[in-house]
């Protein structure tokens, strides 16, 4: 189960997914995703500090969503993460792209 | 396709019943003026034959005077016990009197039926001789009114019948022709994925007596991705598995592009650091990929059991139940500059390695919880050193699948299995 939470507030967009992001609740996630990273120049700051799981095609919506903001002049950074997730993020060495604060 | 069959017989139906009616309905002016004619016409038959000739064998005198009156006319001689004697008979049918009804009251005049025709029918038998003149009246319809009504009700219908399916045939059967194409073309291409991926990962493993190798997939209809290879090159054996980050048609054409790739890179002997940036510049010179792939390849000497191995991203091999020292590396397909590194172990007779993908470890129970790491490396501690790597596999299947109980399959599953013998 996935609950997304988006909060905007001085000109960023805060993403908050709330649960576990599994292969099944990917698509719509992503969808749900496309309508923010279409903007020119958005600042998202992607909190997963409330995301439990994340599986492999999880991580490729993730990366999807970061090339999609930085092909229309933007950036992702992901701000706090779960210790599960960031399991997952050392890895497979995307913590470093993901640029954690 | 039965749909398109009836629908293809209700319109022959329809068309025949529709010419058939027209030439009806075109007859109807016709013979209702024939009508008239006949009743006159049969009226100077009979008065002809009744008051004919004393000779009982003139009867063709008889017949002629009929057929210049009207060339429709013909004629059968027969015998009283029915054999035919002359089957010039137009319609080709000897008559029985049972058949035949008098006609209005008309002496030698009678209406009968042939082959559904209502036809008139003049017969004479002369008194002397065993021989029957039958004339009959053919070649056209006698329509009455009852029979015009019933073909008008069955034209009518064959009409509604023809417009309906009109609007089936320009609205319904396209709309239906789209959806079934749709739903086909998902369905054929999910199948070409599944088969691609079943195809594209090795099937016949290396033969040599220094080594074991087996590996299976249990791939998901709509997931795809999970891929092995495993190649011997002389001494050395080379081996991968990994799985592509997305699903359906896209990552199964990705996957068997790599096991290509990747096959034939061990063929030729490549070190594992070339095989990685092959990996890793192919997907990234590909932006339309829109996917990346966790992989673990390795190879292993045979002659001095020593493994070099690279781990991009994937799950954690485990070594003789516990984890193998995997520094994290980066998933391929993400940053083409990125620089892989080898680590190095050296392995013993007896070692097995077991290499699988994230549908192992991320398998759920009813109650959501993960097979996890600590429970596959309780398992793997628990094999007997005598059990073959095929053994291996297929209880490692067996075991998620009774953890999984009721819940379904939730991703494709790959494991490798490989031992040193």
């Amino acid at each position: 189960m996935l609950k997304t939470n988006i909060e905007e507030k001085d000109g960023r967009v805060v993403v908050t997914p709330v649960g576990e992001l599994e292969t099944s609740v990917c698509d719509s996630f992503q969808e749900e995703m496309a309508q923010l990273t279409r903007r020119e120049g958005l600042n998202m700051e992607l909190d997963l500090g409330s995301l439990e799981y994340i599986s492999s095609k999880g991580l490729r919506v993730l990366i999807s969503m970061q090339k999609a903001i930085s092909d229309n002049g933007g950036r992702m950074v992901v701000t706090e993460v779960t210790e599960a997730v960031r399991e997952v993020f050392d890895m497979t060495g995307l913590t470093r792209s993901f640029l954690v604060e | 396709m039965l749909f398109l069959l009836a629908f293809g017989l209700l319109i022959t139906a329809a068309t025949l019943a529709a010419v058939h009616l027209s030439r009806r309905v075109n007859m109807l002016e016709e013979t209702k003026s024939l009508k008239d004619d006949l009743r006159a016409i049969a009226e100077d038959i009979s008065r002809e034959l009744d008051t004919g000739e004393e000779d009982p064998y003139d009867f063709l005198e008889a017949v002629s005077l009929i057929q210049k009156q009207d060339e429709n006319f013909s004629y059968v001689l027969r015998d009283t016990s029915g054999v035919v004697i002359s089957p010039s008979f137009v319609a080709g049918k000897t008559l029985k009197m049972k058949d035949v009804h008098p006609y209005k009251g008309y002496d030698s005049v009678y209406s009968a039926n042939v082959w559904s025709h209502k036809c008139l029918v003049i017969i004479h038998t002369f008194p002397d001789r065993p021989l029957e003149l039958v004339g009959i009246y053919s070649d056209r319809y006698i329509f009455d009114d009852i029979q015009y009504t019933v073909h008008l009700f069955f034209f009518l219908v064959a009409l509604v019948l023809v417009v309906l399916l009109a609007v089936a045939w320009l609205w319904v059967i396209p709309a239906l022709e789209r959806m079934y194409a749709r739903r086909d073309r998902a369905e054929g291409e999910l199948r070409i994925a599944h088969d691609l991926q079943h195809k594209a990962v090795t099937r016949s493993f290396p033969k040599d007596p220094r080594c074991e190798v087996h590996a299976m997939l249990k791939a998901m209809k709509d997931v795809g991705g999970d891929y092995y290879t495993c190649v011997q090159s002389g001494d050395k054996l080379f081996f991968a598995l990994g799985d592509v980050s997305d699903k359906g048609t896209p990552a199964a054409f990705v996957m068997f592009l790599l096991c290509g790739v990747i096959n034939s890179l061990f063929k030729h002997d490549a070190p594992l650091l070339e095989v990685m940036d092959s990996v890793n510049k192919m997907i990234c010179d590909n932006p339309d990929y829109d996917m990346f792939t966790t992989l673990f390849v390795g190879d292993i000497d045979l002659s001095t059991s020593e493994m070099t191995y690279c781990n991009a991203g994937h799950t954690k091999t485990l070594l003789d139940g516990r984890f193998l020292d995997q520094d994290p590396q980066m998933i391929a397909g993400i940053n083409p500059d990125y620089e892989y590194h080898t680590q190095a172990f050296r392995l013993h007779r007896g070692s097995r390695l077991l290499l699988y993908t994230d549908g192992v470890t991320e398998a759920r129970n009813e109650n959501r919880e993960f097979f996890g790491e600590s429970r596959l490396v309780e398992w793997m501690q628990g094999r007997s050193d005598g059990e073959s790597c095929e053994e291996t596999c297929k209880a490692l299947f067996e075991e998620i699948s009774a953890f999984r109980g009721e819940a379904g399959q939730n991703d494709d599953i790959a494991i490798m299995c490989i031992k040193i013998c």
